[in-house]
């Protein structure tokens, strides 16, 4: 086989991964932003590290200590995996550790909820699904676990959802945010569909859309639709909502941005 | 009868060309795939209102074929292919699947008595083997999907090919988690029971109607962790496990061709040089031509030993050069005009060469899909050919010997976290045991746990 010199190789092609890679390593920049306190920081560290029993362990001892339990998801649970979603989010550790995290946070949530009778309160709740007639759900997997990592209760209505499932069960959970992936250009209509459904019985509220076939031309040509093009924004968007109320034009504004 | 590759069809990487297949194939209408010259084999998808009915999809489908066949003569290309992949409605319902293979090959028979234009239909059956939350590959719909391959068989379509989703409930659930025994477990030992048992069948459909069983692809699962791992920027997958899962793809993919298919494989199949070399089968594949169905990192290398080359799919709509698909069949022809010039000149081994080059060091996937490493993969796999876990497994490994062997180079640069993860899969797969048995054992255990969606007796287990 014929075969290119080493130095030719960056006039034919740039590897700017390569070229930009930070320098510190993901643990190094872990180590920075976990919190100082002697209990907290072991939880939030083994969350990073994706580690469901010592998550666990942690959280034994500082309710051995007298931590409230309920207290402890937001003050170590939601500080880990808020570590974990900022270095993915600036592009430190990529998206199996966040989906390891997120699996043992969630079972730290878990547990705590088996040591106390209070009930811990959520951040909002999210209806999430996959276009009638598509079975592409890995986006939409990913867009679940992101939220749930972030704190939402979400109802993950699966794939290939009827229209009227999505409406009957944003009817009867209220959320503060529906989503909707689609992968085909055959069944992204549905999206439509549920919006003219939500409007027709006076229910006027975000419906992030994204998914490999949407696009925000698309989605814009609906009342209610919102463009997100990354599954973390769809944790954006409901921040900003907890943040910046429903109003679609304003969402539209800080998410289009094509 | 399954009968598994113990050997590779090519005595040296360097035998393989494009245009060229050890055992060519004879399909459709004067058609000869791998036989001394590449063919365009275009993809399409119709538009979307044109699915609410079978008339105004095999009315679709005659717009499309024509306007293809007309833009081929117009050109002077001297072959082609046309794929149907189903949409859903033409495999759940087979006479609708039928009715479009029959109305395209009317077409395409007028074509080639008038022009003698050499032209072969392939339909890929979609694999509706599911019902909304599991796998269901065994279940009631099995007999209209065997009979929507029957009906198309018995209808027009010369190539018939599915892209199967065996072991893709467990695959979906580790790729998310960069469990390397659960890549292997889906892909290379649930993938390829599957394939063992729907290839059988298919081979038999094709035998008695005369017809080719082309071949598979592991588009479920190889294709979607090459997806999730997306650009050199992007961060939702390691390159390298995207490469490790396509290896091991390659031992999967084969199953077809040890159960009686014969090739063209399917387009979309990157492990297709790997199966190759192993089995001497003429392949499809797509790369820059496909741009318009998604964006990959080896568009020039996947033509190195094409037979058909491919444009994945486009959906049928106006452009200013015409419509969609004539556009995208031209460019097709122009690049194996371009292919088959060189075969004429005796340059085709340059021309091979430079069109892997100019991918094989922008990232480790094309590096060892680059023909030269694709055929280290297919010796990994022939050695060990009679088990499908171990031979996935001898992939995976292989795989990361040729990754770790371009670091040391120089010519193949990868971030740090990308040689942190393929160190992970390595030492991953060297803890793995080379019993089939216990690694069957212990995988079904675990992933019946883990997996809500896991359904065994999807396998026969
Ligand atoms: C993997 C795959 C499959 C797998 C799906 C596995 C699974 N469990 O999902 C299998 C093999 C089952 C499959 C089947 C089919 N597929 Co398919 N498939 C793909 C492929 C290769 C990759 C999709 C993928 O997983 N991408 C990775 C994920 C992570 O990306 P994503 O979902 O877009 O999500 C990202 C963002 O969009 C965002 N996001 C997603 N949702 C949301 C929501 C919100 C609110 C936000 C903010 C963000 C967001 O987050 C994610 C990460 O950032 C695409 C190719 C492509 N170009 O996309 C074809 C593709 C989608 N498939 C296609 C087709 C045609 C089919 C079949 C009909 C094939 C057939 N003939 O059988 C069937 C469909 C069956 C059905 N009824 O749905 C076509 C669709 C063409 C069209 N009409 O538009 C494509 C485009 C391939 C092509 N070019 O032809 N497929």
């Amino acid at each position: 086989m014929l075969d290119l010199k080493l130095e030719d190789i960056d006039g034919i092609l740039v590897r700017y991964n390569v070229a930009l890679e930070k320098e510190m390593t993901p643990d190094e920049a872990a180590e920075e932003l976990y919190p100082k306190d002697e209990l907290i920081y072991p939880i939030a560290k083994s969350i990073y590290e994706g580690e469901e029993d010592d998550v666990v362990d942690g959280l034994k001892a500082a309710i051995a200590a007298g931590k409230n339990p309920i207290d402890l998801i937001n003050d170590a649970l939601m500080v880990g995996m808020g570590v974990v979603s900022q270095l993915y989010d600036d592009g430190i550790i990529f998206l199996p550790n966040v989906m390891m995290s997120a699996d043992a946070m969630l079972n730290g949530i878990e547990f705590c909820k088996t040591q106390t009778t209070e009930v811990p309160e959520p951040k909002g709740k999210v209806v999430c699904h996959v276009a009638e007639g598509d079975v592409h759900d890995i986006g939409k997997n990913i867009v679940a676990a992101l939220l749930r990592a972030a704190g939402y209760d979400v109802v993950d209505l699966g794939r290939d959802v009827p229209v009227d499932e999505v409406i009957e069960t944003v009817v009867k959970e209220k959320p503060m945010l529906l989503t909707g992936t689609a992968l085909m250009t055959t069944t992204m209509y549905a999206f439509k569909e549920i919006n003219d459904k939500l409007l027709e019985k006076g229910i006027k509220m975000p419906f992030a859309c994204g998914g490999g076939a949407v696009n925000q031309d698309f989605v814009s040509q609906y009342d209610l639709g919102v463009y997100g093009e990354e599954a973390s924004d769809a944790v954006k968007i409901a921040d900003f909502i907890n943040a910046n109320g429903t109003e679609i034009e304003k969402l539209r504004e800080e998410f289009h941005k094509h | 009868m399954v009968q598994k590759y113990t050997s590779m069809a090519y005595a040296k990487a360097d035998d393989m060309l494009f245009g060229n297949a050890k055992f060519p194939v004879k399909a459709g209408l004067g058609l000869e795939i791998g036989a001394g010259y590449a063919t365009p084999e275009l993809n399409y998808a119709p538009r979307p209102q044109a699915g609410k009915s079978k008339d105004k999809l095999v009315k679709e489908y005659e717009r499309i074929t024509t306007d293809a066949m007309a833009r081929m003569v117009q050109i002077g290309a001297p072959s082609v292919v046309l794929e149907t992949e189903h949409v859903e409605q033409m495999s759940n319902n087979p006479d609708w699947g039928a009715a479009v293979a029959h109305a395209q090959k009317t077409i395409m028979e007028e074509y080639h008595d008038e022009y003698g234009i050499k032209c072969a239909l392939r339909h890929t059956i979609g694999d509706i083997r599911e019902d909304r939350d599991y796998l269901q590959l065994r279940g009631d719909k099995y007999n209209t999907f065997m009979e929507a391959f029957e009906q198309c068989a018995q209808n027009g379509a010369d190539l018939l090919s599915v892209e199967s989703m065996g072991g893709k409930e467990v695959f979906d659930y580790s790729i998310l988690r960069n469990d390397t025994a659960g890549i292997l477990f889906g892909i290379g030992v649930l993938g390829s029971m599957d394939m063992e048992m729907v290839w059988s069948d298919i081979a038999a459909i094709a035998k008695k109607n005369g017809v080719v069983a082309a071949g598979d692809t592991d588009c479920a699962q190889a294709n979607t962790a090459m997806f999730i791992a997306g650009g050199l920027l992007d961060k939702n997958l390691a390159h390298t496990i995207a490469i490790v899962a396509r290896a091991i793809s390659a031992a999967r993919s084969l199953c077809a061709y040890e159960a009686g298919a014969t090739g063209p494989g399917k387009d979309c199949g990157y492990e297709n040089t790997i199966i190759k070399s192993i089995s001497g089968v003429p392949i499809a594949q797509e790369g820059k031509t496909s741009t318009c169905a998604h964006s990959d990192l080896m568009g020039n290398l996947t033509m190195q030993c094409c037979d058909l080359w491919s444009n994945e799919s486009v959906e049928y709509h106006g452009e200013f050069g015409g419509t969609t698909v004539q556009c995208w069949v031209e460019s097709l022809a122009y690049d194996c005009s371009m292919m088959n010039t060189s075969l004429k000149l005796g340059k085709a081994k340059d021309l091979r060469d430079i069109l892997a080059l100019s991918d094989k060091y922008r990232d480790p996937q094309g590096y060892v899909l680059a023909y030269d490493n694709a055929y280290r993969v297919g010796e990994a796999i022939a050695k060990d050919g009679s088990d499908n876990y171990l031979r996935a497994k001898n992939a995976a490994v292989e795989c990361c010997n040729i990754v770790e062997e371009g670091i040391a180079s120089g010519k193949l640069r990868l971030t740090r976290f990308e040689t942190n993860a393929l160190a992970k899969v390595k030492a991953d797969l060297e803890a793995l045991t080379d019993d089939s048995n216990k690694f069957m054992s212990d995988c079904l255990t675990r992933f019946k746990e883990e997996v809500a969606v896991f359904r065994p007796e999807n396998y026969g287990l």
